[in-house]
């Protein structure tokens, strides 16, 4: 009986949560109404933002653009991401010659790259990929080395007592037995790329979601950047998910958390 | 050529007993790692010398390392010192960093073990999770102006949710053998949560921090760069719209180098804390 209780507990307590910061924000929004908007307010300038386009551009384009940058400088990243993280963990070489540059640039934070960049190609489209494309790189070249030095060595050895010869070993063993690290990094540089595409918009653009959240903040349009946080949130959860169903279709084999 | 003989090529297996070096440090790894750095900074200064890339687009090595000494007590052209710039930034993200630790691991450990906390605490997470700290940027200027304490809440943010995250799966993963155990022997809820759940948790609430400061250090750079008198990201915004490419770069490397120091740091300490955890 009393564990029955607590189970409803426990079943209320999130819902409680909720109203009571739904609460306290209306309580806030209505002490200060011109920093904090209300819950309703945000949801009227969301549904405003459906119909009335910003800076000539439409919620969806918005939304689009960044999208497509984010993709587009993906794209390149687990190419060439993936190649130099074989390399670097496949052959050493490669990682003496690769490794000192790399492990040089690695901790500057892709934001540090912002002004450089900006410098180099202005802010156009160029930029956006470039410093997304930093973003995502990084985690991808790390994860496919760290996934290729961790195969297990008994499985290259067997391989290479079958006669198979360097190609069929990377290709049969090593990569199968290392995707889900490589995913891994897909993973985190994707994530990482979403935040730089914000970063990289809201320092200098004329569309995407980071645009919109800076033209919010220029205009003390609060209600408007809370709607942008949100955008980029749903957004972010729902890439986050869509590579995680990937991530299941393509090793199976993995079960995951 | 028989693939099995050339051993060079694998990197896979760890073979201690082969490919002793006939010095310890002139060995062929160390000699293509200088190669290719020398290359990496000749190819560097001579696409800026000779004139292919414009000076006004890339600084030669030489010219960095020289503004970077320079710069110690130089306050041109975004008037300050690097040390002035440097130990802005290193505090913002100090204080920000250090309060979201204190407050987010306490948290995040007792949402792994009481279960009201986390059923009211929890909710709250997964909303805010999604949504990257340097969204926050805008509407803490909005709040707050663009002050100390503007960024101090952003950089809270930025480490505050990983710390939570992290601690909270620290302890919902320790092994439920160890929690009967204790049990067992009647340890009670409180002893079991201090005793059991927090040692086994220290590796997952240290790979926390390591993001949290991470997350810290680069939206701290980002939020200088939008708002701000002083620090890395200013200086090396104010590189970008007096044109000193050297600025920048001197810029990147400040944040680069003081960010691996401090993940360092903390290896450092985390090592101290749980002895019983190498890695790798």
């Amino acid at each position: 009986m009393t564990s029955n209780a607590r189970q409803i507990t426990y079943r209320l307590l999130p819902v409680c949560s909720f109203v009571v910061v739904l609460s306290l924000w209306s309580v806030v929004s209505k002490v200060k109404p011109d920093m904090v908007p209300s819950p309703l307010e945000v949801v009227q300038r969301f549904r405003e933002l459906l119909v009335a386009p910003i800076g000539q551009i439409s919620l969806g384009k918005h939304i689009w653009m960044s999208l497509q940058r984010v993709l587009t400088a993906f794209s390149l990243a687990s190419i060439i991401g993936v190649i130099l993280g074989l390399l670097m963990g496949w052959n050493e070489d490669a990682q003496a010659i690769v490794g000192p540059v790399f492990e040089l640039l690695r901790p500057i934070p892709p934001i540090a790259w912002i002004p450089l960049v900006i410098l180099w190609l202005g802010i156009e489209e160029s930029p956006k990929i470039f410093i997304v494309f930093i973003g995502a790189v990084i985690p991808i070249v790390l994860n496919t080395q760290t996934g290729i030095k961790l195969v297990d060595p008994l499985l290259v050895k067997a391989a290479r007592v079958m006669k198979a010869n360097e190609f069929q070993i990377l290709r049969e063993v090593v990569m199968p037995a290392a995707t889900p690290a490589i995913f891994a990094g897909l993973k985190t540089g994707l994530g990482t790329g979403w935040m730089c595409v914000l970063a990289a918009e809201m320092v200098g653009a004329k569309s995407g979601v980071g645009f919109l959240i800076i033209r919010g903040m220029e205009s003390g349009d609060s209600a408007l950047i809370i709607c942008s946080m949100v955008i980029i949130g749903i957004v972010g959860a729902c890439i986050s998910i869509v590579l995680s169903r990937m991530e299941r279709w393509l090793c199976p084999w993995r079960a995951i958390l | 050529m028989q693939p099995a003989t050339q051993r060079s090529k694998v990197s896979v297996v760890p073979q201690p007993e082969a490919a002793k070096p006939a010095h310890p440090w002139l060995n062929r790894r160390t000699v293509l790692s200088f190669a290719s750095m020398s290359t990496f900074l000749l190819g560097w200064q001579f696409l800026v010398s000779s004139g292919i890339v414009h000076k006004r687009l890339l600084a030669p090595p030489i010219v960095v390392i020289q503004t970077f000494i320079t710069k110690f007590v130089d306050t041109t052209p975004d008037g300050a010192t690097l040390q002035e710039h440097f130990i802005t930034s290193l505090v913002l993200a100090l204080i920000g960093f250090v309060s979201a630790i204190g407050i987010g691991t306490p948290l995040g450990l007792c949402m792994g073990w009481y279960r009201g906390i986390d059923a009211v605490a929890h909710p709250l997470f997964e909303l805010m999770r999604p949504v990257p700290p340097i969204a926050w940027i805008p509407l803490s200027i909005l709040w707050l102006g663009v002050g100390l304490v503007a960024k101090a809440f952003i950089i809270f943010v930025a480490a505050f949710v990983p710390c939570v995250i992290n601690s909270h799966a620290g302890v919902k993963m320790t092994s439920p053998v160890l929690i009967n155990v204790a049990r067992t022997c009647g340890a009670s809820s409180w002893q079991i949560f201090t005793r059991v759940c927090l040692p086994y948790a220290i590796p997952l609430v240290f790979a926390g921090f390591r993001i949290s400061l991470g997350s810290a250090w680069s939206t701290l750079v980002a939020a200088e760069l939008l708002a701000a008198t002083c620090g890395l990201g200013y200086m090396i915004q104010m590189g970008r719209t007096m044109i000193r490419p050297d600025i920048i770069i001197v810029g990147m490397l400040t944040i680069g180098f003081t960010g691996a120091v401090m993940s360092w740091g903390l290896d450092r300490i985390e090592r101290r804390l749980a002895p019983w955890r190498s890695k790798r």
